[in-house]
């Protein structure tokens, strides 16, 4: 499998989840988990050629990231569709995902076979797939924010929704984090250096801690939940890919396996 | 304000005494010096931040202050200034010396340790509420809070007493004498052999694996043989050897290996807290987690 097919697949996924998201405007159910499936293991079909045609688990580069948070939108989508039957989260899931398709169209990372051998572990592959689910779902969270932002208004069952997004992609986020300690006492000799994308991962950690403690606190702000999981998303970018463009990182990471 | 019960407001505002605190014990004695803390003192402070928290919940009932801070309102501001401070240090370049004054050796700023120190206190209370309150539904908020502390208590306490060495071995010459990060020479009580260093490169030259099959030898008179590379260190007494380096000049010729030595006794307890935290994040999305409500 190649790069070049990559267009055919994402072609193929989009149109099935897109397809997925209009019966879900049209309370067609079974057709929505049917489309939404296959679009997903169409999508995934390309990530397991691109693993085993490269050799190595397509997570190293930027472009691969982005493939796995493009891949699992739509599966963050349609867990909260099995759960709580909002029509719109589809098409929202399909949007996304498909933005992030076309960056990846339009700025194709190399997809050399080399992977340094600091990054041959076992680790290696869930510690970036549980951080992208996380960042999945932490980003479903924070549409939904904005939604209830924009609206000025939010009822019990968004919240409600809200928080789980919050509490399963926090818990995502704890087992991608720890998981890095665990592997960089393995490989580094120590489990934690508050390298800049650690000490970023750190700050989007504690933002989510604080969303959660606020919503026991004062579960009647919800105005002040949504924009902390606005700023905690902001976090979240920087942590993922910001850190390549702020002056406080620039050599010091030893997190950047993207360039030679 | 500090009209019963508190809440948030509260927080805020001995949170930011905490930081004003910490300024001021930062102009009067600078910076922190973590390498003062090594054992025994890091023991001794251990006992005295135990010995804290203990109070502070067995009198619980009698100080109102103390029963807050089990709760979420105590929290939820203390979180948004580690958060903050956090942040602070994400943005700025962190430098062994020199930068921003204060701010770019945020680990050694006296405010940000005292509102950690806060952080870890209120979660080990709200920690040992929930245990003496025993149910098994508490086990996944215990987990997650009791975690936390442990791991990072541990990893801030026993980092003075982390050694980390580097050893460089030629081929055939057993080596026993190893150099700190200050460039001092050490011995750590074994010597490597290096029997063969092997290199193997991808097409395009870079890199693929590069290992040292080695023999160590212990003052205690054991031989432990094998292989180190990258991600797969030896542990031997103690001592965990990494693979470190090679003479990059030479690529699969060379003829040296460097490794990294490092002991560190407090790493159970890290490990502990680190095992908690990760089954304390799997209860929080099987058993903490609002239930859903369908629409």
């Amino acid at each position: 499998m190649s790069w070049d097919s990559f267009i055919w697949f994402a072609l193929g996924a989009v149109l099935l989840w897109a397809a997925g998201a209009v019966f879900a405007w049209k309370d067609r159910k079974p057709l929505v988990y049917a489309c939404t499936l296959a679009g997903i293991a169409v999508f995934f079909a390309f990530i397991l050629g691109m693993w085993i045609s490269l050799e190595r688990p397509p997570l190293r580069t930027m472009g691969e990231t982005r493939l796995w948070y493009s891949f699992f939108l739509p599966v963050a989508g349609i867990i909260v569709y099995s759960r709580w039957r909002y029509k719109w989260i589809l098409s929202f899931s399909t949007l996304l995902s498909f933005v992030f398709i076309c960056v990846n169209l339009l700025k194709p990372g190399i997809h050399s076979k080399s992977m340094m051998p600091a990054l041959q572990s076992p680790w290696f592959a869930p510690h970036v797939i549980v951080y992208m689910f996380s960042y999945a779902l932490l980003g479903a969270a924070t549409i939904m924010a904005v939604f209830m932002l924009i609206r000025k208004r939010a009822s019990a069952s968004e919240m409600n929704l809200t928080d789980n997004l919050v509490y399963v992609g926090l818990a995502f986020l704890t087992f991608g984090m720890l998981f890095g300690a665990l592997w960089a006492k393995e490989a580094w000799g120590t489990y934690w250096a508050w390298d800049p994308k650690e000490t970023w991962a750190a700050a989007t950690w504690l933002c989510y801690l604080v969303y959660l403690h606020l919503r026991k606190a004062k579960p009647g702000e919800w105005q002040s939940a949504c924009i902390l999981l606005l700023v905690s998303f902001v976090c979240l970018q920087i942590c993922w890919w910001g850190i390549n463009y702020l002056p406080s990182a620039q050599g010091l990471s030893i997190h950047t396996y993207n360039v030679k | 304000m500090w009209v019963k019960p508190w809440n948030m407001k509260e927080g805020f505002l001995i949170g930011g005494g905490l930081l004003f605190t910490g300024l001021l014990l930062q102009v009067a004695i600078g910076p922190i010096r973590w390498e003062l803390f090594a054992w025994p003192v890091n023991l001794i402070v251990l006992i005295l931040l135990l010995a804290a928290v203990g109070v502070m919940f067995a009198f619980r009932r009698c100080v109102y202050a103390f029963e807050w801070m089990m709760h979420a309102g105590a929290a939820v501001p203390c979180l948004v200034y580690v958060a903050t401070l956090t942040i602070l240090m994400g943005l700025l370049p962190q430098v062994r010396t020199g930068g921003m004054p204060w701010l770019s050796q945020m680990l050694r700023f006296w405010p940000f340790v005292l509102i950690w120190t806060w952080m870890m206190i209120i979660s080990a209370l709200a920690a040992l509420n929930h245990i003496f309150r025993w149910k098994v539904k508490e086990i996944p908020f215990i987990l997650n809070h009791l975690g936390v502390v442990v791991a990072i208590v541990a990893a801030t306490l026993g980092n003075a007493d982390i050694q980390s060495l580097q050893m460089t071995v030629f081929t055939g010459e057993p080596e026993w004498r190893a150099v700190d990060d200050d460039g001092a020479l050490q011995e750590p009580g074994l010597a490597i052999e290096l029997h063969r260093f092997t290199m193997e490169e991808y097409a395009d030259g870079t890199p693929k694996r590069f290992a040292s099959d080695i023999s160590v030898y212990t003052e205690d008179g054991k031989t432990v043989q094998g292989t180190v590379e990258v991600n797969k260190p030896l542990k031997v007494n103690g001592w965990k050897i990494y693979q470190y380096g090679y003479d990059v000049r030479m690529g699969p010729e060379s003829t040296y290996s460097v490794f990294q030595l490092v002991r560190d006794p407090w790493i159970f307890w890290v490990y502990l807290g680190i095992y908690m935290m990760i089954a304390g994040a799997l209860c929080l999305m099987l058993f903490m987690a609002p239930k859903p409500v369908k629409v």
